[in-house]
């Protein structure tokens, strides 16, 4: 006769009940844990979603996702003149807030370099990558927007021809990809009086070169919403990525590394400036959190686990009385602590599946959190027996006489 | 056959100021098929002798033989106390102590398979119905009665075939009918499967019942003494048995 199975079967609702109280303790931990994994996933997505070997990026700073970073969108150009690179792209990156109706949402605008870069290393769950330079946007599914549907940014509509998910920054917020030159519109974007202002300051300063004076036909240029004056820099681009070929990497690195206007990274180290920088406090707020939560858990599992024996004191002071075998109380102990910790650890899962889609922030339950959750609750239980069985060994079994 | 032997146990409590002696040179011998009251006033030392000859707080001096074969000698157990429980022993207590997530088959039948019974549960079924039990097999033991709680009892301290039952005031929450009814029991059982059967009481209405009483006070035993047209049951003590047995020293 299977003595836990018994007492299971005797007090199924209480039992339940416990499992469901330490499976919401479970979920909690759980989900703080796929919270931290999350913080790290989304401040590494975009260096893995982009796929470059190395990260060029303005002297002295330490690229786009650090600080700001500003380069001559020509350096796209020598980097691929660079014996040993195979793939060179302009990129920009900037993080802007728009309201629409009543709330507001803030969007990392991703610049690709069009036609070298369409997107395709962007891994989409519907749709396609980008098709035209212009007018096209790439979002993740998390801003609820469907493939198909226009949203209009600085005064352009942008239709929506894929999604991604979670493509993701280290605050959390969502990423969109279109062309460089389309994000630097975005970016650049200026209200009609101070483009009219603008256009008048040019013809100003045309008229007083004598080229406007010697033509005045000049003057319907900065009319046009496409012109740029000669006069101006380009905008710039926030990093060029670069793909080498096999085994030319160190080669590379150092040719690129010598120019006097540029510092470069690889993935790696744009990675661990990252995780060391922007996101380092958040990493270490929450990962002690989740270690102070993870302890406390332990405890309180522990001690239920333990209690559970000590209402058993009397049933097994009995059974000892009768002669019944030390492995017999172990069973029991270790049988009831072990199905506990299953049940617990399964209606965390369960409640977890409800519910991290509705957190704000991203939960990432990684293959350590769900290979590691449930050795750490298996020990954690074999250790709370471990305590029960010494309290039951321990049970005199004369206090039944005692009555 | 002797079932168990008992030779010059002592048993003290506490130090210096505080010391009691809680058995004081106790001797007794318990044939199977007897059943034997333990009797006395509170304090006397009747819950430690059960305890001692039932292995559960051992004796500091003294011997403790079961079926000839000794197993505590000067305090210290010769051989596996739990499996002597297992083997030889059964308990009643004054509440029935009955395993609370168990029925009442259940409980008797976790008894059967300690004590490593062939066919547990059948035999459980077969001691509930022979203790007039059968049609509760399947209640928990918080909606049997008392009289049902111990009957159930009962049939656990029968279910390894014991040679010796050791009743701690089983009747002490039953009322008088019930007491008697539990006491016949015991006889009945006595006499019918062959186990000695010691049982701690104060009530003195049912004493008919018993084949010999002992009487202990202060710590020390009295002499046998035989009860009613049952007292030829009482084994003749042999010499060594009489010097044992009645005297306390």
């Amino acid at each position: 006769m299977n003595l836990a199975s018994r007492d299971l079967r005797r007090h199924l609702g209480r039992f339940l009940g416990t499992a469901a109280g330490l499976g919401l303790l479970f979920a909690v931990v759980i989900a703080m844990q796929g919270i931290y994994a999350g913080l790290i996933d989304d401040a590494t997505i975009l260096t893995r979603t982009l796929d470059a070997d190395l990260w060029i990026v303005q002297r002295g700073t330490l690229g786009p996702f650090a600080e700001a970073s500003r380069l001559d969108p020509t350096l796209e150009a020598r980097a691929a003149a660079v014996p040993g690179v195979v793939r060179s792209r302009a990129y920009t990156y900037q993080i802007i807030q728009r309201g629409v109706g009543r709330s507001q949402f803030r969007l990392a605008l991703v610049g690709l370099a069009w036609p070298e870069d369409r997107g395709d290393t962007i891994p989409l769950v519907a749709g396609r990558e980008l098709a035209q330079p212009h007018g096209e946007i790439v979002v993740d599914a998390s801003l609820g927007i469907p493939v198909g549907e226009t949203i209009t940014l600085a005064g352009e509509p942008y239709r929506v021809v894929g999604l991604t998910r979670n493509a993701l920054t280290s605050g959390g917020e969502a990423v969109a990809f279109l062309s460089v030159r389309d994000s630097q519109l975005v970016v650049n974007e200026l209200p009609d009086e101070a483009v009219q202002t603008e256009r008048q300051r040019t013809l100003d300063r045309l008229r007083q070169t004598d080229l406007g004076r010697a033509q005045p036909a000049l003057e319907d240029l900065p009319l046009d919403s496409r012109w740029r004056s000669p006069a101006l820099p380009a905008p710039s681009v926030s990093a060029v990525l670069v793909n080498v070929a096999p085994f030319r990497l160190d080669d590379v690195r150092r040719v690129i590394a010598g120019w006097g206007d540029v510092t470069v990274f690889s993935t790696d180290e744009q990675r661990d400036l990252l995780l060391q920088g922007v996101v380092q406090k958040a990493k270490l707020q929450i990962g002690l959190f989740t270690v102070i939560l993870t302890l406390t858990a332990a405890v309180i599992v522990m001690m239920v686990i333990y209690n559970m024996m000590l209402e058993k004191t009397h049933d097994i002071a009995v059974l000892k009385l009768m002669g019944a075998p030390a492995s017999r109380l172990i069973a029991l102990v270790f049988q009831q602590a072990w199905l506990l910790g299953a049940l617990a650890y399964g209606f965390a899962l369960g409640l977890g599946a409800l519910i991290h889609p509705s957190f704000p922030r991203r939960v990432v339950l990684t293959a350590e959190i769900q290979w590691g959750a449930p050795i750490v609750v298996f020990v954690l239980a074999s250790l709370a027996s471990i305590l029960g069985v010494v309290h039951a060994t321990r049970v005199d079994a004369g206090r039944v006489l005692e009555g | 056959m002797e079932a168990v032997r008992a030779i010059g146990i002592c048993k003290t409590f506490g130090k210096d100021d505080t010391e009691v002696r809680a058995l004081v040179d106790v001797s007794l011998v318990l044939e199977t098929g007897t059943v034997a009251a333990l009797l006395g006033p509170s304090g006397s030392g009747k819950s430690t002798l059960i305890k001692a000859l039932g292995l559960v707080s051992l004796p500091e001096s003294g011997r403790v033989l079961f079926q000839d074969r000794p197993v505590v000698v000067d305090g210290v157990a010769v051989a596996d106390v739990t499996e002597l429980r297992r083997r030889y022993l059964g308990f009643v207590f004054q509440k029935a102590n009955l395993v609370s997530f168990l029925t009442a088959r259940e409980n008797v039948q976790i008894a059967c398979e300690i004590g490593e019974t062939s066919a547990p549960r059948r035999r459980a079924l077969e001691l509930l119905d022979y203790l007039g039990v059968g049609h509760r097999a399947d209640a928990y033991p918080e909606t049997l009665s008392g009289g049902e709680q111990q009957r159930v009892a009962i049939a656990r301290a029968l279910a390894n075939r014991p040679s010796l039952i050791l009743a701690d005031e089983p009747t002490a929450a039953l009322d008088k009918a019930r007491g008697r009814t539990v006491m016949e029991l015991f006889a009945r059982v006595a006499h019918e499967q062959g186990a000695a059967v010691l049982v701690v009481t104060h009530d003195h209405r049912a004493l008919d019942l018993f084949d010999v009483t002992y009487e202990m006070e202060d710590g020390r035993i009295g002499p046998p003494q035989k009860v009613g047209h049952q007292s030829a049951l009482l084994a003749e003590p042999t010499p060594a048995t009489e010097h044992a047995s009645t005297r306390s020293r």
